[in-house]
């Protein structure tokens, strides 16, 4: 039997996923991380195989704060390359469930790009027949995510603002309701 | 020049979201006669039943990935002239020289804009009015 041990620090590999990237793996001791502001990480396995994958995407702007065909094609594109990655890893494309992340509406703003991004994550998933088993989008938190692809097991945590890395921070951040950082959701 | 909307074309792609934004970017591009098929065998199939004049495929797909069904086109005299357009990742510099090598017409890296798919085009049929 395969001893599973990703609550063990000494035996985790942590396997860091920025933004446009994705990451597959089997390994029991893998736990894939990401931050996340208005992005986007789908987390996705096969639960039979065991093979799971996390990408982290950000549906880009046509400047005037629409998302319009080239930036859903984008999003597309970040799916595909992590759905394909699953598939030839072993996972069964009818087998495939999705946890979401992200999303946050963190600045003040005419447009809800988290809202969008999270928007196109549900439907590309409702349109490719694949379950959506949790999710946590939306808020004006940051969230910090685990990912353990191998048992499915994610733990998010959100985090304020302030105490978000830069990649997630507006240069000139503006008043944010206060959220404590080291809420913990177990998904 | 060639008109787009007399120009008959068959994407095949695996998911149903990317098959609708080709779609999408087709029609844009003056294209009317869309058809579509989940992977390579369905697409052979439907070729044989009825020809088309550009088939724009995936690469990845269950059955028949993307270069068997052109290797299949290109083996088959009644549709080896069908002129095939690849969909690529960023990373396949190897799959494309495969490609090449089985008569790809031409090759288009994902995520495309429509414009750039539009121009892949029209380096196969000449400009499209």
């Amino acid at each position: 039997m395969t001893a599973f041990h990703h609550d063990d620090p000494e035996r985790a590999i942590k396997v860091h996923v920025t933004q446009g990237e994705s990451h597959v793996s089997t390994d029991p001791n893998v736990v894939m991380t990401t931050v996340l502001g208005s992005c986007i990480a789908a987390c996705i396995r096969d639960p039979q195989s065991g093979v799971g994958g996390m990408n982290h995407f950000l549906l880009p702007d046509s400047g005037d704060g629409r998302r319009d065909g080239d930036a859903v094609r984008y999003g597309a594109y970040a799916m595909e390359v992590l759905i394909n990655d699953l598939l030839k890893r072993g996972a069964r494309r009818e087998r495939l469930e999705a946890k979401i992340f992200g999303g946050a509406k963190l600045f003040d703003g005419l447009s809800d790009v988290g809202a969008s991004n999270a928007a196109f994550a549900e439907r590309f998933l409702r349109d490719e027949g694949i379950p959506i088993v949790s999710s946590s989008t939306g808020g004006v938190s940051a969230r910090r995510v685990e990912f353990w692809p191998a048992s499915g097991r994610v733990r998010q945590r959100l985090v304020a603002v302030d105490n978000a890395p830069q990649d997630v921070r507006r240069p000139t951040p503006p008043p944010m309701p206060a959220v404590a950082s080291g809420d913990v959701d177990l998904f | 020049m060639p008109q787009a909307s007399s120009i008959s074309v068959l994407v095949v792609d695996d998911q149903l979201t990317m098959r609708a934004l080709i779609r999408n970017a087709l029609q844009q591009i003056g294209f009317k006669d869309i058809r579509e098929a989940p992977d390579g065998e369905e697409a052979l199939k439907n070729l044989l039943a009825k020809p088309a004049n550009l088939v724009i495929s995936d690469f990845n797909m269950p059955k028949m990935d993307g270069l068997a069904l052109l290797r299949a086109v290109r083996s088959h005299p009644p549709i080896r002239q069908t002129a095939f357009v690849m969909l690529t990742g960023r990373a396949d510099r190897e799959l494309v020289q495969r490609a090449v090598q089985f008569g790809v017409n031409n090759y288009c890296v994902k995520p495309f804009t429509v414009q750039g798919l539009k121009e892949k085009i029209e380096q196969v049929f000449g400009q499209l009015t």
